[in-house]
């Protein structure tokens, strides 16, 4: 009895939450990020999509959920310069941080197709090259452990009701994308204007040296460049577009939080920040250099690192 | 002499970890014990923890997650198909332990219910079937090793103390 009544009240929460409108929390100037009408944000597909970030059943065999590479810690980047799938494929590209991933133009290094957050969704869980969660072919296994939850089907009956609350992979991509577009990071001492005499040097030769690619808000023009030497390895762009030109270009990375995101670059293969520098071949000299490092310092978001709204959601089945 | 259950639990480790063997390695010397493992099943509650022996290897067997209630939820839990369970073993000499798994699952060590800070992490050696090696600075006493997010019901298992 008293569980029916719990339940009751359950439903009734999310049914409350899904009348809630989204209110994004942003700074003066700054507009929201473009969401697919599709798949307008709310409170509730949110907190679903926190959930499905957090479970390792979107791996074949239960041990990798998208924070298993994307750790809060890291703003949501890996710490390892690539990352092995579950069957031990070697990983083939760094993983990137999450910070404003809603307003980047592309996703992923290097295929400028893959554009919302729903189309990402299925590259590390049904893709193959590599294999990474190792879900190719295993969607109706996704529903099926999925729909075994009775608050996962509450969950997606509040989030969907379009859909009728219906679990497949349509559907956790979309709450997975809503979950990331929730990501914002404008809260760095470089956004309050809190620099360091070092930092604030550094700023005036970042802008100098570096923001013609790595420009605006998020500290990416969006574009694909060849920074490093060509290699056979990783083709980057040509692989997608079968232009020569696109040899070696890869997407500009955005620099929110990159102090704590390395190892850079899109193969991991700059182990520290300053190293990562040197690589792009700019002019600066050490002391140059170490100033524009402390201001790429005073581009981490503490608060956003350390967000309870990002963090492993509690075991209970609550929802705002 | 490498035993039969040994044999099967390193097929199985190479395989997960794509590392082509041409011959079976020994273990370091502080892991000389993996190569002759005990069959044991862990645990699902920690009252109902099963003892490990520091310097002998077990092939567990894991419970699957759902029927495992940890005692501190793990940071990396692993899904309801995967695999974990608990045990725990007794340290009377303080000094540096490590554990070894056959695989890549997420331990923790706990101290009178609190997880102990690691102080090095890494690969085994290859060829080994140790996937990973997780040390802690111990002091004399007795300590929950939780297991989670296995993608297998079974683990090659190993505490060790380390040379001082």
């Amino acid at each position: 009895m008293i569980g029916r009544a719990v339940l009751a009240l359950a439903t009734l929460a999310l049914s409350a939450a899904v009348a809630a409108p989204w209110r994004w929390t942003l700074p003066t100037g700054v507009s929201p990020p473009p969401v697919p009408a599709g798949n307008p944000m709310s409170a509730v597909k949110v907190a679903l999509g926190r959930r499905l970030f957090y479970d390792a059943d979107l791996s074949i065999d239960g041990t990798m959920s998208c924070a298993s590479c994307h750790e809060q810690k890291r703003a949501f980047a890996d710490g390892n310069p690539t990352r092995p799938g579950v069957h031990g494929d070697a990983g083939r590209r760094n993983v990137p941080g999450l910070a404003n991933v809603a307003w980047l133009p592309s996703l992923t290094w290097a295929d400028a197709r893959v554009t919302t957050l729903e189309d990402q969704a299925s590259i590390p869980i049904l893709g193959l090259t590599p294999v990474e969660m190792g879900m190719h072919g295993g969607e109706r296994e996704i529903t099926h452990r999925l729909s075994r939850d009775a608050c996962y089907r509450r969950h997606f009956r509040a989030a969907f009701p379009e859909r009728r609350g219906r679990i497949d992979m349509t559907s956790v991509a979309m709450a997975l994308a809503s979950f990331q577009r929730s990501m914002v990071s404008f809260d760095a001492p470089a956004d309050r204007n809190t620099l360091s005499p070092q930092g604030d040097a550094g700023r005036a030769l970042f802008a100098r040296a570096c923001a013609s690619c790595h420009a605006g808000p998020n500290f990416t023009d969006g574009s694909f460049h060849a920074i490093l030497p060509l290699s056979s390895e990783d083709r980057g762009l040509a692989e997608v577009t079968g232009e020569s030109g696109d040899e070696g270009r890869f997407r500009t990375p955005s620099l929110r939080n990159v102090a704590v995101t390395g190892p850079w670059f899109h193969d991991g293969a700059a182990p520290t920040l300053s190293d990562a520098v040197v690589r792009h071949g700019t002019s600066l000299t050490d002391a140059e250099r170490d100033q524009v490092l402390g201001y790429l310092e005073a581009l981490t978001d503490n608060a956003f690192i350390a967000n309870p709204a990002f963090a492993y959601p509690d075991d209970g089945c609550s929802t705002p | 002499m490498f035993n039969a259950l040994f044999a099967a639990m390193l097929m199985q480790a190479t395989a997960a970890a794509h590392t082509t063997c041409p011959a079976i390695a020994p273990p370091p010397a502080e892991l000389s014990g993996w190569t002759s493992p005990r069959p044991l099943a862990a645990g699902r509650t920690a009252t109902r923890a099963t003892e490990l022996t520091p310097g002998a290897a077990v092939a567990a067997r894991l419970p699957s997650t759902r029927d495992v209630r940890y005692v501190v939820r793990p940071e990396k839990p692993g899904g309801s198909v995967s695999h974990g369970g608990l045990f725990t073993f007794t340290v009377t000499a303080p000094g540096r332990y490590r554990v070894a798994l056959g695989s890549g699952a997420w331990i923790d060590v706990l101290a009178n219910g609190k997880p102990a800070t690691s102080v090095a992490h890494g690969h085994g050696p290859d060829c080994t079937g140790i996937r990973k090696m997780v040390d802690f600075d111990l002091g004399a006493g007795r300590y929950i090793l939780q297991v989670a997010g296995n993608g297998s019901a079974n683990l090659p298992l190993m505490v060790a103390k380390l040379p001082a």
